[in-house]
């Protein structure tokens, strides 16, 4: 943690000159990757032979020289040992950050980039140790992080090790050298070029990327009639059809939650997912820490139960139909200031109340997945109540710089018709995630060029003519909006590991420019800066960010937009699906990270697969149970998928989450849970009505971290009104036999606030990244040994129809009377000088005692040699400042202890004290809403100890006198939200 | 010349036993039957599972067994425990003998130390593979190590390693001292010169004189004093590994009185199956006669009254605990594993109460389907406590459950096997009464 600052490569050289070749000038700054390439510089290779002649150019060895080569490769082995040296292109004896001016080996560079979902871009720092990324944290600079991740992007350095990740160019199933690869690109744009790309056929996802938009239209020129086609598994395309509908344009919307006091969502989860729901989560929770404001009410109507809901102070469950409903009954009460309902105790009737009551500090947000007419509701209510402007603003739709694209729909009728000669898919996986009505797979067999790229060889890349390796996003260069239009650069935090191109090159091959990625981002920005580019450029490598260059807001008019007047359709028969990306793989994408895969979600707790979500009362009315297998059927199509009857989902309505029941996703991803991309259409992507559902009889084995879902009536997470007295139980613990440790220096401690703990999960994957937490697979879960240091419990209480949720992350308490260290025979969990309950690896012999007597049951044992088995990460993505654990010893939560030590020595080294805020836990640094404090709670300035005395502060277990060193704050509710969701039921059904 | 006439008084004093001389045939007769011979192979045959699931366990990892977190004991505890209190009721039963020169003293003792020393020995396989790591398990002693690194003292499991050494130590002690005139013997016949000199060793220069004998028995009744004391001792400590922690089933000051009563109890049981299976299987009436069963029967039926006192004890602090111990304790007793709980009260306090029967008593059959029900009524009881007592603990997110691998049945069933093939090969190549209280005996026989 000794540097914090983002550190772009390009600076290594700014910093000596001398590197600079003669053909080097201020504008061609050159990186080189190794010392072969950088040896291509005269200047270069002089200073290398004067430092290190030897490795450089070998030449003939006499005796003596012999021996003394040998002498230095025994010394040196371990260095070369820690290089990444298995590329099969230019092994590196030492590489980059080796030799680089600013890296001291050992310490950890940083590199701030971008890393995309769904398009857009969300900054993090990439934490490089000896130049292997091992660690993602959040950019604090850039608006979409804040400093903070989501689960998506502390897992992206799993995959960069993915040793299933595509590894050479495949053409009819065989491998294909890369010069084959460039001649075929060169013949694809020779041909084409004559016909002004009549029949070439261009098939993206959608992404915010200023340089991927320029080359495009690059292209575009260059190929008239060459056909672009975009395709996304979670398209938007309702809310900006709500836009257009409402102002007459389409728009994107970004949110301020941090000045809303009122806020309604339909559908989607505002907080938990999406875009820009890092950022909306933190303004949430600094919304509600505002103390000189009364709390904001989150109203929450929504099918499926998400994160947001959990946290809503009023939340109801609505089949798809009743959310329809319910916002024009909002919309009813606002323009006509009267209850349109006799019903005066209705959620609508209240909601709208307080929507009205805030103004423009309401803010009404709905879900991607809601109907155009929900959306465009959710539109016309902001600017009635005035929040356009306070809570909500509006910016040119962030896709729209690639221009026009056309649907896959009209590709696959293209294909049918037979029109088109070549198809070039630019990552994405059709294939897989493709609506079923349009045949995708099929189509493709029938196109006579078909080449894929991507990072993996997948569905998509087995199906094409050729397959060409994408660079993963830690190797490559790019730029990426986030949701709010910012810009953030993405540089290259490693040597690539795969010889691989991106789409953004192959778009600069096809359009003639120089293709390499680098100087392609490099074009666009110098077009843009002029002579300012080579100070904006460095800048903006160190902030991952260009500043200024968030979209500005759009002045939007509503035009007189009223909502079609509701059809009376017939009512549903069936069930209603609605589709929904998953929690832990998305849209499918992640389904080959382990970390992701193993990942507890974050309501259900399942792990390794997915369910069919429905209400417990449909459950049994249907006759299934958990587990059961039963058969979803809809115009001919059908799925089959366990039933998980999930408390809080409304009633006649099914979620099923995309993503799963991959085929060609690699050893990790293959066959898990089922596929419910084989329901969807391309008519009826989010919502079906009118599904059958029926039981097969046949049972599957749900894999799940947590049993039991009720707190038993015990003090486990507490609850206060606003501005209660105290948390903290009036029953003192009982006396100890042993006299209280004495802490001179530092006493580290932390504190959960629940009040803003969203259950993300964000903490249980950092921590799982940070301390090489193992990945045990799902037998092992299944028997219940799953490694997390951190787990998030999640605990139900009032009606399972509208329950009330409660999430608690529970680490190591680090118990000031550790009930395990007593109990160890040799000693092995000791109490630091600091306050830590110490975990000895080497000194553990395995009795296991320790986990028997801690109450909270956050010890971990090693059953097996998990570094060894089937669902190990590689080497490389361990982090090397925690040991990685071997089989037969018990380890858990250390508060990140090299984290402490780093910190210390870095403090000690400036002859100061640590500074609070200095040191950071990873699930710490990883949390959107700032929940998790830690600090000493031996400065009397430190915010922990602020936090302790705040009268929200209690001890979980506290009566045992365990003294746990983490403590939690106390939610905060006005009372039981499960009553309001209760009466509001029958206002919605 | 010590006190020649007490120790001549004390001899004298022994009740005249029926003749002896039929038990040197049995150890010396060539053949032993088909049924020795077939149960012999089942027992080694099951050694040998025993083996495989030990290897299991050392070079794969603990984890064949189906244990997890909150879980982390299973079979291993459990079967460590239960032969523990095996061990400790043979021990004690024996131990009473020397001291009380019971007639049964003669018949059974020497198997009784046997089945002890036996039951310590599958008892003793138990704490050292449960752990992670094994090939540490000596990091228990408080060695001198270069880091000064000492055992946590406070730590139950210390005091329970102790309580094994000592265990062991007593047990062997009370086996040797008795082992002593036979192994002067055993060297005064030795053929080979280095035989007769690893005899002469251990015989400690045994010349069988009136001091030597009147040494002999102080110290064999000082031993068998020692043995009182241990057994409640190593019960209690055993109980310790549960009660000392904060397991709200666990933390239980009653906890050590249901460890000795209920231990005690199957090693009676234990007892009077082998003497039944003795009886039935090598024709021993002659010297394991009526009376004695009758009275290990009565026995056994006693402590099955003790142990019913304690469950319904149990009960009583249960409905009175705090929230936390009566939810623990109520689902031990109603929750998945009730099955466990009520097996434990069937087998071990329903089925002894036939042993008011005097007929029940002196049927060899019977006695040793109670014998077995009793002893594995305990292991019910051993199994409900070390799973079912900690499925309901502090926070329900981590309730769970568990369920034994095969591994650990191999280990159940192996350690059976092993205290079956060392009980055959005692009884076959062993004197089952020791030669020097025979000599006696018929010394006694031909005076009169």
């Amino acid at each position: 943690m000794a540097k914090n600052r983002a550190l772009p490569v390009d600076a290594y050289i700014r910093d000596r000159p001398e590197l600079a070749g003669p053909h080097s000038n201020a504008n061609d700054l050159r990186l080189w990757r190794s010392l072969e390439e950088a040896g291509e510089c005269t200047k270069v290779r002089r200073i290398l032979q004067a430092e290190n002649s030897a490795p450089a150019n070998p030449g003939s060895f006499d005796r003596r020289a012999m021996l003394n080569f040998m002498t230095a490769s025994l010394a040196l082995g371990g260095l070369a040992g820690c290089a990444v040296n298995r590329q099969p292109f230019g092994a590196p004896l030492l590489s980059q950050p080796f030799r680089s001016p600013q890296h001291t080996p050992g310490v950890p560079l940083f590199f701030a980039t971008s890393l995309e979902l769904d398009g857009l871009g969300r900054g993090v720092l990439v934490k490089s140790h000896d130049g292997r990324p091992v660690k993602i944290e959040g950019n604090p600079q850039h608006p979409a992080s804040l400093g903070a991740t989501d689960v998506f992007s502390q897992a992206e350095v799993l995959s960069l090790y993915d040793p299933d990740r595509s590894k050479h160019p495949i053409a009819g199933g065989e491998r294909r050298s890369w010069t084959d690869a460039r001649q075929l690109i060169a013949q694809l744009r020779q041909q084409f070029l004559a016909k002004k790309g009549r029949g070439l056929r261009i098939l993206l996802q959608p992404c915010a990327s200023p340089t991927r938009d320029r080359l495009i239209r690059l292209v575009r020129q260059a190929f008239p009639e060459a056909r672009w086609h975009a395709y996304s598994p979670l398209p938007d395309d309702q809310g900006r059809a709500a836009t257009r509908a409402v102002f007459a344009r389409p728009l994107d919307q970004v949110f301020a939650l941090d000045r809303a006091d009122v806020i309604l969502t339909l559908g989607g989860d505002l907080l938990g997912s999406g875009p820009g729901h890092v950022r909306y989560a933190a303004d949430y929770a600094d919304r509600r820490r505002a103390a000189d404001r009364s709390p904001p009410v989150l109203y929450t109507v929504e099918t499926t139960p998400s994160l947001t809901g959990a946290r809503a102070d009023r939340r109801l469950a609505a089949a798809p139909r009743e959310i329809e409903h319910f916002a024009r009954q909002i919309l009813i009460h606002l323009e006509m200031g009267a209850p349109a309902t006799p019903d005066q105790l209705s959620v609508a009737r209240r909601a709208a109340e307080d929507l009205a009551r805030a103004g423009p500090h309401a803010l009404v947000a709905a879900g991607r997945e809601q109907p155009v007419t929900v959306q465009a509701i959710a539109h016309a209510l902001n600017s009635r109540l005035g929040a356009i402007g306070t809570t909500v603003r509006y910016i040119e739709p962030l896709f729209a710089g690639s221009g026009e694209m056309e649907t896959l729909t009209e590709l696959a009728s293209a294909i049918a018709a037979g029109d088109v000669e070549a198809l070039l898919i630019l990552g994405g996986n059709p294939v897989y995630d493709a609506p079923t009505d349009i045949e995708f797979a099929k189509m493709l067999g029938s196109v006579p060029l078909s080449i894929h790229v991507g990072t993996y060889r997948d569905e998509t890349g087995l199906a094409c003519r050729w397959h060409l390796p994408a660079r993963h996003p830690l190797e490559s260069w790019g730029d990426l909006r986030a949701f709010d239009g910012t810009v953030g650069l993405r540089q290259p935090a490693t040597v690539p590991l795969i010889e691989a191109t991106t789409p953004e090159e192959l778009l600069g091959e096809l359009a003639g420019e120089a293709a390499d990625a680098r100087e392609l981002v490099q074009a666009t920005w110098r077009a843009e800066w002029g002579a300012d580019f080579d100070a904006r450029w460095i800048t903006s490598l160190e902030q991952g960010l260009i500043e200024g260059s968030g979209e500005v807001t759009v002045p939007v008019q509503p035009g007189d937009w009223s909502p079609p007047p509701a059809t009376r359709s017939p009512p549903a028969e069936g069930q209603t699906v609605v589709f929904a990306p998953d929690p832990s793989v998305w849209d499918g994408r992640f389904a080959n990270n382990a970390w992701l895969q193993e990942l507890p979600k974050p309501l259900s707790k399942q792990v390794w697969g997915n369910a069919a979500f429905m209400a417990p009362a449909d459950a049994s009315a249907l006759g299934l149970r958990g587990g059961d297998i039963a058969v979803f059927r809809h115009n001919g199509r059908s799925i089959e998928a366990p039933v998980w009857p999930l408390p809080g989902h409304a009633q006649n309505a099914v979620t099923v989450t995309l993503g799963y029941g991959r085929t060609a996703a690699g050893k990790i991803g293959n066959s898990r849970g089922f596929d419910a991309y084989r329901l969807r259409t391309s008519q009826e992507p989010w919502i079906i009505e009118n599904v059958d559902v029926l039981s097969t009889g046949r049972r599957e084995r749900l894999v799940t971290t947590q049993h039991h879902h009720s707190m038993e009536g015990r003090d486990i997470v507490r609850v206060v009104a606003p501005g209660a007295a105290s948390a903290s139980s009036s029953v003192s613990p009982p006396p100890s036999f042993y006299p209280d440790f004495v802490y001179d220096g530092n006493a580290w401690g932390m504190t959960i606030d629940l009040d803003v703990c969203l259950g993300c999960n964000a903490c249980v994957i950092a921590c799982q990244a940070e301390n090489n937490v193992p990945v045990v697979g799902p037998e092992e879960v299944a028997r219940g040994r799953e490694m997390h240091w951190l787990r998030i419990d999640r605990y139900y209480s009032g009606h399972p129809n509208s329950p009330q949720t409660y999430f608690q992350p529970v680490p190591c308490m680090h118990c000031e009377k550790a009930p395990c260290e007593l109990v160890c025979p040799v000693n092995a969990t000791v109490h630091s000088s600091e306050g830590l309950n110490e975990m000895t690896y080497s000194r553990c012999v395995g009795t296991r005692t320790c986990s028997n007597n801690c109450p909270y049951k956050v010890r971990r044992f090693n059953w097996f040699d998990y570094s060894r088995l089937p669902f190990a990460a590689t080497d490389d993505v361990f982090n090397p400042e925690v040991t990685v654990r071997w089989r037969g010893i018990m380890e858990k939560c250390t508060y990140c202890v090299q984290r402490i030590s780093a910190t210390r020595i870095a403090a000690r080294i400036e002859n100061r004290p640590i500074r609070d805020g200095e040191l950071m836990t990873a699930c710490q640094q990883a949390c959107p809403t700032r929940a998790i404090v830690f600090g000493d709670i031996n400065d009397p300035a430190s915010l922990v100890r602020k936090q302790k005395q705040d009268p929200r502060n209690y001890a979980l277990l506290g009566e045992l006198n365990t003294q746990p060193r983490t403590t939690y704050l106390a939610r905060i509710s006005d009372g039981p939200s499960a009553q309001g969701a209760a009466d509001a039921h029958d206002d919605a059904g | 010349m010590g006190r020649p006439p007490k120790v001549q008084q004390t001899l004298m004093t022994m009740p005249a036993e029926a003749p002896a001389r039929d038990i040197a045939r049995i150890p010396l007769s060539p053949d032993f039957g088909w049924r020795w011979a077939a149960s012999l192979i089942a027992s080694v045959a099951m050694v040998f599972v025993l083996a495989y699931a030990v290897g299991l366990a050392v070079f794969v990892g603990v984890g064949v067994w189906g244990i997890n977190v909150p879980f982390v004991w299973g079979f291993d505890l459990t079967n460590y425990v239960w032969w523990i209190g095996l061990a400790n009721g043979c021990s004690l039963f024996a131990a009473i003998l020397v001291l009380r020169r019971h007639s049964l003293r003669t018949a059974i003792n020497r198997f009784a130390e046997g089945l002890a020393l036996f039951a310590v020995v599958c008892a003793g396989v138990f704490p050292i593979i449960h752990l992670g790591r094994p090939w540490l398990f000596y990091w228990m002693f408080p060695y001198p190590a270069e880091f000064q690194v000492w055992p946590q003292f406070r730590s139950p499991l210390t005091w329970d390693f102790w309580a094994i050494i000592t265990h062991l130590m007593v047990t062997t002690m009370l086996w040797y001292v008795g082992l002593i005139p036979d192994l002067a013997t055993l060297r005064d016949r030795a053929r080979s010169v280095a035989a007769k000199r690893v005899f002469a060793v251990f015989a400690l220069g045994w010349r069988s004189s009136i001091r030597h004998w009147a040494f002999h028995q102080r110290a064999y009744r000082l031993v068998a004093i020692a043995v009182i004391p241990l057994v409640l001792v190593i019960q209690s400590t055993i109980a310790f590994e549960f009660a000392v922690t904060l397991v709200p089933d666990w933390h239980e000051t009653r906890l050590p009185l249901h460890f000795i009563v209920s231990g005690l109890e199957s090693g009676l049981a234990l007892i009077l199956f082998a003497a039944a299976a003795l009886r039935t299987s090598l024709r021993l009436e002659r010297y394991i006669d009526d009376e004695d069963m009758d009275l290990i029967g009565k026995l056994l039926l006693a402590n099955a009254l003790v142990s019913a006192y304690v469950y319904a004890g149990e009960i009583g602090v249960a409905l009175f605990a705090d929230d936390f111990a009566q939810t623990a304790a109520l689902n031990r007793m109603l929750g998945d594993y009730a099955s466990l709980y009520w097996g434990t009260i069937a087998l071990s306090v329903i089925v002894p109460q036939v042993l008011w029967l005097r007929n029940v008593r002196l049927n060899d059959g019977l006695s040793l389907l109670v014998g077995l029900a009793v002893t594995a009524g305990i292991w019910l009881d051993r199994l409900s406590l070390v799973v079912a007592g900690i499925q309901r603990d502090y926070l329900p997110s981590m309730w769970r459950t568990y369920s034994p691998t095969a591994p650990e049945w191999y280990l159940f069933l192996g350690s059976i096997g092993l205290i079956a093939a060392l009980f055959l090969l005692f009884v076959r190549y062993l004197p089952v009464i020791s030669m020097s209280e025979t000599r006696h005996d018929e010394h006694l026989e031909s005076r009169s």
